[in-house]
């Protein structure tokens, strides 16, 4: 849980466009012009993110189980965490101490 | 009326080549082509001249000189170079390759420069305003297989380039000659000997080359955009019947992204034009190996394209 207060934010100059399709989600990553195609949860964190920056892991992890109609066994924080560390790996997520 | 170069001499033709210039409006650019090189300036009057003939004072979006390497090597090997607005950006190549390596420099510049656009690799045709992309890589036939289909009545768009408005996501025509390569040019031959292709050009970095005219229709109707109505990845598999298999939105988004040469340039705007057409039109993957086959699995999928923007 070393990391459940870091706030999470959009790294400095970067803008995530979204088209959700019926077989998947594409991100546009203007930072650096590339276009991933992402899982459901991976899109929802970010766009939680575009939408609120500044959220914690905590806070992102609870917002994600309800979007997604998830129950914590079925998403836990450690997946979340994961999941934010890797997009933050990707230049898609910056985070900073709260 | 327009002036083509068709109403030119091929005297006239060599002069201007090697002295002002010869001007041409190849949509949506126009281009300056100077060369002292005759049989090349002959190439060239068959090959464009279906091409509207501008003033070689004006302003040129592309200026080039195809020059004989200078040297004593001009003797036992002599070679000729693209110089683009001064600068030349590639090794000489032989000087009876001058044609080959005009067309391949012009699409050089082209991706490097038209950033006004999303440039895919992709061959373009048309039917009753329904664009079809042929999007591949070198060895899949598109080239041979937009060829075919502008000597029956296709309209074609273009041979490497599907050129993309981003304001509109609709694909505008480059037409040049077709590029044919080894055994597409045999293939061609045989399935419309009436068509023009120009000289051989043996032994290229690409192997044997020779260059497809397109009807002059094409070329009248060079500024007319049109919506694209199917994306068709063709995948030439000899001895294989036709096939057509649906791809999905994503993945068809991902290969029309990964085959753009500048979509990390353009941006943002790139991923709209691309969402744009991959909402718009229908997409398939078509293995064939017969070029009857593969117009017949054109003609199927065309048919169930969505209809047209207004």
């Amino acid at each position: 849980m070393a990391g459940a207060a870091l706030r999470w934010r959009l790294p400095p100059g970067q803008r995530l466009l979204f088209e959700d399709f019926d077989d998947g989600i594409l991100m546009f990553d203007a930072l650096v012009g590339s276009t991933h195609l992402l899982s459901a949860t991976s899109a929802e964190a970010l766009a939680l993110v575009v939408d609120t920056p500044g959220l914690t892991g905590l806070e992102i992890h609870r917002r994600l189980l309800d979007r997604l109609a998830l129950d914590e066994a079925a998403l836990p924080f450690a997946a979340v965490d994961e999941l934010l560390w890797q997009l933050e790996n990707l230049n898609l997520l910056a985070a900073d101490a709260a | 009326m327009t002036a083509t170069l068709a109403g030119l001499a091929p005297g006239e033709v060599r002069r201007r080549m090697a002295a002002e210039g010869l001007a041409l409006r190849m949509q949506p650019i126009t281009v300056r082509v100077r060369s002292p090189i005759r049989a090349f300036a002959a190439q060239i009057h068959a090959l464009y001249r279906d091409y509207e003939v501008l003033d070689p004072r004006d302003y040129a979006d592309v200026d080039v000189r195809m020059l004989p390497v200078p040297g004593v090597r001009r003797f036992a090997r002599p070679q000729v170079q693209f110089v683009v607005d001064g600068v030349t950006p590639f090794e000489g190549f032989p000087l009876d390759h001058a044609l080959p390596m005009f067309e391949w420099g012009l699409n050089w510049v082209f991706v490097h420069r038209m950033h006004e656009y999303l440039v895919l690799h992709s061959s373009v045709v048309e039917r009753d305003g329904r664009a079809v992309l042929l999007p591949a890589w070198p060895g899949s036939g598109k080239s041979t297989l937009a060829a075919s289909l502008a000597v029956r009545g296709w309209r074609y768009l273009s041979d490497e380039f599907g050129v993309i408005a981003t304001d509109s996501a609709r694909v505008v025509p480059f037409v040049r000659p077709a590029a044919l390569k080894n055994a597409s040019i045999g293939v061609m031959r045989a399935f419309a000997p009436d068509s023009f292709i120009g000289p051989l050009f043996p032994g290229t970095r690409k192997g044997e080359v020779a260059h497809f005219s397109t009807p002059a229709e094409n070329v009248r109707r060079g500024g007319e955009s049109v919506d694209v109505a199917a994306i068709v990845f063709p995948d030439f598999q000899a001895g294989e019947a036709a096939t057509a298999e649906p791809l999905a939105s994503s993945a068809t988004f991902l290969k029309l992204a990964g085959n753009a040469f500048n979509y990390e340039t353009v941006g943002a705007r790139a991923f709209a034009a691309v969402t744009a057409i991959v909402r718009r039109a229908t997409s398939h993957i078509l293995r064939y190996g017969d070029l009857d086959d593969a117009h017949r699995a054109l003609d199927a999928i065309i048919a169930q394209g969505k209809e047209p923007r207004a």
